[in-house]
């Protein structure tokens, strides 16, 4: 009886400590999408830095039979506060790796590359941390007036840990279910994007590392408390990939998911394996762990990538949960929606002026923009060669030019996406050249993209409200505040999504995921996003690429619209029926340089053009 | 200037290795963590031929034969339908990390936990230059040259060299400009398998003794010596691994032999921070 009862709390704490890891992991790669495959050791930190605070000093403890640094002999619970902060703090020099310009899986396979490296120097070097025999006897908090081996203080124990567990369930989802968390699903979805809508890629990335690291170090520290050792054989980084493993099972992107993966692989492996009969090779069961471990990866990314318990679509609306069925079914192939989709909502009613807060400027068309002798060279071949173009407030200006010209690559330049390599580009007379692409999208200067650039898991409406600046809830400490500081100001920035879904005759799919719409619907969610993030010049790639011409008229109809309501427009367009419709001026761009600018009607009368662009 | 020997060694099994690698990567952009494994099941198949009658350097055919099969049918059945299904390349390293798993740990469920060796002498002791290299270690020396030379020649003046190099820099413009892509990523999963399958064998022989898990840790070495030339670069691998493999084999005995892999991962660590697309390399246009 008794022996089960000592059985139960090992497994209380064991899964506490599980499900913690699992949230914070969940946390870092479900929501934001950062694949942590050094994980392990930010829990690893916490139990050691637990450890040695709570340890009396090396010479004299023990006979001086183990050498590690500090030994301090502090009282709980600051060991166990200790162990939150160097788990946090560890996540500083990662920063590097998880910055904005390294593809996901590179930094995935620097974090992996750390968490080995750093297994090797712990294990190598003795006197930091006992090396490889790793450091025991660790005293339990409280030993010196309650022995650890009885029933209750076991049981006190775990209940702590489950206690601390519910918190931080509770801690992440106010994380998650903020603004900020919307922006860091944004950032997992499509981060070059996000990043041009102003998100702060490193300072999100920076910030859910440390907050992971924080629970994680916590979760290491509850563990060693209990188990009183702790050796490098504890934290292999294949360890890490267990709570991929457990992850993936249970859900990527849902906190009850990761809860559930923490008890079904982890624990439930070290518990299963626990009851078998023993047999006579001994690394035999081990092994097949481990390749249960990498099959249940590769079986469920196959048949259920998204896990037991799926992500949760977030139905903002306030339209009633039945009934309407928002979800679009089979993708409607680009350019072929159907008449009933063609036409636009009420757009001609919306209010610009006040919907995108353009406040009450009056058309001066003074040069808003303007870049001087812009360069771009990849491998030595030069794209875009001495560039120096104008665009002025208000106006409506095309940039067109053969295949090859360098028009999508300029605009790059312009919005940040892409450095520049020689020439200055200037905004509202600022020399921008040097700034980074969402200073530049916080400050007006906002872009579009040729290519589908929807946040897939994330609804429409998600979609739009993400991009508009300055929410009181879109930081982390906003978020912390709770619904109660960015609720009402959260649900008047749904209100005005709403309004403008309506414009554009999508409110019925409002709640729906944007990645699940047809192609011509996901350029309206995209222009519609960039128009919510509030630009003073709004840089569009190809807006009607793939959409059936009669909504491209009507697109250029409210573009026209909006630069008369004090919005400046550069628009990179194949069509030449849009240009000659709405854009005036427009540059031409060919091989890299600029080759005329003008009205329409000037350079369908400048030979040189024709020869080069209008008859081919 | 003996570990300058076993650094030309080990560099060579590492350019062997690290070339199939970077080639993997650059027509499939898949960052095959599973290499590894696959190098060591080459081995232990070798391991067996050479057991049951077969000469070391006939049981070498085996190990190539197997890492070009087994890397074909990975790339194949496994990352190629991933590939088609998801947009996130980082779905397709997990996938790798876990055919790793089963690859490692299957072999070690069959062949048990316990240290094997070839049954083939290391041969006579060689002095020349300073450095002393075994019989043994010379006809791993001259093998790795001729398949590097050979290599060399393949993406260098073949049309299917010609093709590999194209669907790396764009597969799509490749497809539309006649390149077979599939076919060429086949051809280059089994040529880069059969370099896998040979360095996994000739480690295996140069080190002595090994057992299942042996290669769980080369991979590092692998990352090392790919990003320090550029990934997707074969000639960058080359100059990477024996840049890597010089500086383990030297700082290991002018320092400190248990931090001989410490150079190669703050190497790998540096490159991911400041040049990840090598050091002579530059970012690919989109």
């Amino acid at each position: 009886m008794n022996a089960w009862a000592f059985y139960l709390t090992t497994i209380i704490v064991y899964g506490a400590v599980d499900a913690m890891a699992c949230m914070a992991l969940n946390v870092e790669f479900g929501f934001a999408g950062i694949s942590n495959f050094g994980f392990i050791i930010f829990q690893s930190a916490g139990a050691y830095t637990a450890a040695v605070l709570s340890m009396p000093r090396a010479a004299t403890s023990n006979g001086g039979f183990q050498q590690y640094v500090l030994g301090w002999s502090l009282p709980w619970p600051l060991p166990w506060i200790g162990a939150a902060l160097v788990g946090g703090l560890l996540a500083l020099p990662f920063v590097f790796l998880v910055g904005k310009r390294l593809r996901g899986d590179f930094a995935a396979v620097g974090l992996l590359v750390s968490a080995v490296l750093l297994n090797v120097l712990v294990k190598d070097y003795v006197p930091f941390l006992n090396g490889d025999a790793g450091i025991s006897i660790v005293p339990a908090p409280f030993q010196s007036f309650w022995d650890p081996q009885a029933l209750g203080y076991q049981f006190a124990y775990g209940g702590v840990a489950v206690v601390l567990t519910i918190i931080v369930y509770f801690f992440f989802r106010r994380l998650t279910e903020s603004p900020y968390g919307r922006s860091l699903r944004a950032m997992r979805d499509n981060d070059i994007v996000a990043d041009s809508l102003g998100k702060n890629l490193r300072l999100q990335r920076t910030t859910t590392l440390v907050v992971g690291g924080m629970v994680a170090g916590l979760s290491g520290a509850i563990l060693v408390g209990f188990i009183s050792l702790w050796a490098p054989g504890a934290w292999g980084y294949a360890e890490t990939i267990v709570l991929f493993a457990a992850i993936i099972l249970g859900g990527a992107g849902n906190h009850k998911g990761a809860v559930l993966g923490a008890i079904l692989v982890p624990l439930g492996f070290e518990e299963v394996t626990r009851f078998l009969p023993p047999v006579a090779n001994p690394t035999l069961v081990p092994a097949l762990e481990w390749v249960a471990i990498g099959l249940l990866i590769i079986l469920f990314l196959w048949f259920r990538p998204e896990g037991i318990l799926p992500e949760r679509r977030r139905i903002l609306s306030g339209a009633p949960a039945k009934g309407a069925a928002p979800v679009a079914s089979a993708p409607v192939p680009a350019g072929q929606e159907t008449d009933a989709l063609i036409k636009l909502g009420n757009l001609d009613e919306l209010n610009f002026r006040q919907l995108l807060r353009l406040g009450d400027t009056t058309n001066d068309h003074r040069v808003v923009l303007s870049t001087q002798g812009l360069t771009k060279t990849f491998h030595g071949v030069t794209v875009v060669s001495d560039v120096s173009i104008e665009v002025r407030q208000g106006r409506l200006t095309g940039l067109i030019g053969p295949n090859g010209a360098g028009k999508s690559t300029t605009l790059a330049m312009l919005a940040g996406t892409l450095p520049s390599s020689s020439g200055s580009i200037f905004y509202e007379g600022r020399d921008i050249t040097a700034m980074p692409s969402n200073e530049r999208a916080t400050n007006g200067l906002v872009r579009t993209f040729q290519l589908a650039s929807e946040f897939k898991k994330l609804t429409v409406l998600e979609n739009l409200v993400s991009a508009i600046p300055d929410q009181s809830g879109d930081s982390f400490w906003g978020a912390m505040r709770g619904r109660r500081h960015w609720g009402r100001e959260d649900k008047e920035n749904i209100e005005r999504a709403m309004e403008v879904l309506g414009g554009f005759g999508l409110t019925q799919y409002a709640d729906a995921y944007a990645g699940g719409l047809s192609g011509g619907q996901r350029r309206l969610v995209e222009i519609m996003r960039a128009m919510l993030a509030e630009p003073k010049v709004l840089l569009l790639d190809e807006p009607m690429a793939g959409v059936h011409p009669n909504l491209a008229h009507k697109i250029g109809d409210q573009l026209t619209r909006l630069c008369e309501a004090g919005m400046t427009v550069l628009m990179v367009e194949h069509e030449l029926s849009i240009m000659d419709a709405f854009c005036d001026p427009v540059i031409v761009l060919a091989e890299g340089k600029v080759l005329a600018q003008g009205t329409m009607a000037e350079l369908r009368a400048n030979s040189e053009v024709v020869e080069a662009y209008l008859v081919g | 200037m003996s570990s300058f020997g076993f650094g030309l060694i080990t560099a060579a099994v590492l350019a062997i290795a690290t070339v199939g690698f970077t080639m993997q990567f650059a027509v499939t952009n898949v960052l095959n963590l599973a290499y590894g494994s696959v190098m060591i099941n080459s081995a232990f198949v070798s391991y067996y031929l050479n057991v049951h009658g077969m000469t070391a350097w006939a049981s070498l055919v085996g190990g190539v034969v197997t890492g070009a099969v087994v890397s074909w049918a990975l790339n194949r059945f496994i990352f190629t339908p991933f590939q088609r299904r998801s947009l996130a390349p980082i779905t397709v390293v997990i996938v790798a990390l876990g055919v790793d798993l089963v690859g490692t740990f299957g072999l070690q469920a069959i062949v048990g936990g316990n240290y094997v060796s070839f049954h083939q002498s290391p041969g006579r002791e060689f002095h020349f230059l300073g450095m002393i290299l075994s019989g043994l270690q010379l006809v791993i020396l001259a093998i790795c040259v001729v398949v590097l030379g050979l290599v060399h020649w393949v993406l260098k003046y073949t049309r299917l060299g010609k093709a590999m190099r194209a669907t790396s820099a764009n597969p799509n413009l490749a497809r539309n400009s006649g390149v077979k892509v599939q076919r060429v990523i086949s051809t280059t999963w089994l040529i880069s398998g059969a370099l896998c399958g040979l360095a996994g064998t000739v480690l295996t022989m140069n080190t002595g003794v090994f057992e299942a898990t042996s290669a769980q840790l080369y991979i590092v070495l692998l990352l090392a010596a790919m990003f320090l030339g550029g990934p997707g670069e074969p000639y960058g691998a080359m100059f990477g691994a024996l840049t890597i493999g010089l500086a383990t084999e030297i700082s290991a005995a002018y320092i400190n032999p248990q931090y001989k892999e410490v150079f190669a991962f703050l190497a790998l660590l540096g490159m991911l921070t400041f040049r990840p697309y090598g050091i002579f390399g530059s970012e690919k246009t989109n």
